[in-house]
C-alpha cells in the first residue's frame, strides 16, 4: 500500500515543480521566477523525504537539510540581487 | 526565571544520583519531579513559578498551528475558485509589541497565517506593512490580529 | 494502522504542494503568489517529512533528529524568504494588481522622500 502512495505521491510532487517551472519560463518579472524558484526548491524537500520512503533508507536525511539550506541563502541572495546589485553587506541598517 | 530552571536542573541530577543509573529517561523523570516540586514550594520559595509562562508558549504554539491549518484552507478555497474574486492590499498594522525579537516572531507568524504576509517595517518599529490578500474591512483585520497574536506574545514575555 | 497515517500525512503533503503550485500560476501578482508559496508548500514539505519521520520511527525504529531539524528549519526559513521576497520586489517597483484596495506602504514612503526634499 505505501509503495502505492508514494508513486502517486511522487507523480504530485513532479506535477508541481513542473508548474513552477512554467512560471519560471513565463514570469512577467524577476521577483516571480524567484518565488517560483523558491517553492521549487522546497517542493525538492519533499521529493527527498517520499524517496526516503520508498528506498527505506535514512541516506538523504541530510539531502534534505542542505537543499533546505541552500534554497533559503539562494532565495535570499537573489532577493537582495534584484533590489540592488549588493549581496553581501556590511552595515546594517 | 534562569535560577529556576537551574535549580530544576539540580532536582533533575539528584534524582539521577538516587536511581544510580544515567539514562534520558531518567533525567526528563527527574525534571518532571523538580517541576512539580516547584509548582508546590512557590508560595514559600517567593517567586513567580515559570510553568506559566511554559504553559502560555505551548498555548501561542497551539494557536498557531490551528491558524496555519487555516490559512491552507484558505489558500485552497481562493486558488480553486473559478473566478478570483479578491480584493487585496498594503494595509499598516500598529503593535505595542517593543523589543526586535517580539517584533520578528510577530511577523513570522502573521506571514504563516490566512490572508496576511508581513512586507516592511516602519523606521521606528512601531507598525508592521503586511499584504492583505482578500480586504473585506480594514478595522475589522487589524483587530483580529491584535486580539489573537499580540496577545498571545504578551503572555509569553510579560 | 500506521501505515494509514503516514499514507494520509504524505498524501496531504503532494496535494497541498500541487495546490501551492497551482497557486503559483493562477494568482495575478507576485504577492499573491507569494502568498501560496509561503503557505501551502510550507505545509505539504512540512506534512510530508512528518510522515517520514512517523515511518522511520513506528515500522523501522530509528529515531531520526535530522528529519525533526529539516521541519524546524523550513519552519523558521519560510517566511523569512517571503518576507525578503517582498520587500525587494516592492522596493524594485513591481506593481500590485489593478484591482487592490489600497497601499498603505506607498503613502509612507511618499512621505519620507517629501521629508528628505524638506530637508535638503
Amino acid at each position: 500500500m505505501l509503495e502505492t502512495v508514494s508513486t502517486i505521491v511522487l507523480i504530485l510532487m513532479s506535477l508541481s515543480i513542473l508548474v513552477c517551472f512554467i512560471r519560471v519560463l513565463i514570469g512577467p518579472t524577476m521577483s516571480d521566477r524567484v518565488v517560483a524558484l523558491d517553492t521549487i526548491g522546497i517542493n525538492l524537500i519533499g521529493f527527498a523525504g517520499v524517496i526516503m520512503i520508498v528506498q527505506q533508507t535514512l541516506a538523504y536525511a541530510e539531502v534534505a537539510l542542505v537543499i533546505a539550506i541552500l534554497a533559503f541563502i539562494g532565495s535570499v541572495a537573489l532577493a537582495k540581487f534584484i533590489e540592488g546589485g549588493v549581496v553581501l553587506d556590511r552595515d546594517r541598517d | 526565571m534562569a535560577f529556576q530552571i537551574l535549580l530544576n536542573i539540580g532536582i533533575a541530577f539528584l534524582w539521577i544520583l538516587l536511581r544510580n543509573d544515567f539514562t534520558v529517561i531518567d533525567f526528563l523523570v527527574g525534571y518532571f519531579i523538580g517541576f512539580i516540586m516547584l509548582f508546590v514550594l512557590r508560595g514559600l520559595l517567593n517567586f513567580e513559578f515559570y510553568g506559566r509562562r511554559v504553559y502560555a508558549f505551548f498555548k501561542l504554539i497551539v494557536l498557531f498551528i490551528y491558524k496555519l491549518i487555516l490559512a491552507n484552507i484558505d489558500v485552497i478555497k481562493i486558488v480553486l475558485s473559478p473566478k478570483m474574486d479578491i480584493r487585496p492590499g498594503i494595509i499598516a498594522v500598529p503593535t505595542d509589541l517593543d523589543t526586535e525579537w517580539e517584533i520578528t516572531l510577530l511577523a513570522t507568524m502573521i506571514s504563516l497565517t490566512p490572508g496576511t504576509l508581513s512586507m516592511n517595517f516602519s523606521e521606528n518599529g512601531k507598525t508592521i506593512y503586511v499584504h492583505f490578500i482578500h480586504i473585506e474591512d480594514k478595522d475589522e483585520a487589524i483587530k483580529e490580529i491584535h486580539d489573537s497574536f499580540e496577545k498571545a506574545i504578551l503572555e509569553v514575555t510579560k | 494502522m500506521t501505515e494509514i497515517v503516514i499514507s494520509i500525512l504524505i498524501l496531504i503533503g503532494g496535494g497541498l504542494s500541487l495546490l501551492g503550485a497551482i497557486g503559483i500560476i493562477r494568482f495575478p501578482d507576485v504577492y499573491g503568489r507569494l502568498h501560496a508559496a509561503t503557505k501551502s508548500a510550507t505545509l505539504g514539505v512540512i506534512s510530508i517529512i512528518l510522515g517520514v519521520f512517523i515511518f522511520f520511527y513506528f515500522i523501522e525504529g530509528i529515531f531520526a533528529g535530522k528529519l525533526l531539524l529539516t521541519i524546524l528549519f523550513v519552519f523558521l526559513t519560510a517566511p523569512v524568504a517571503g518576507f525578503m521576497i517582498s520587500k525587494s520586489a516592492y522596493n524594485v517597483g513591481v506593481k500590485l494588481w489593478d484591482k487592490s484596495l489600497q497601499d498603505d506602504l506607498g503613502e509612507h514612503i511618499k512621505q519620507l522622500d517629501r521629508k528628505e526634499k524638506q530637508k535638503s
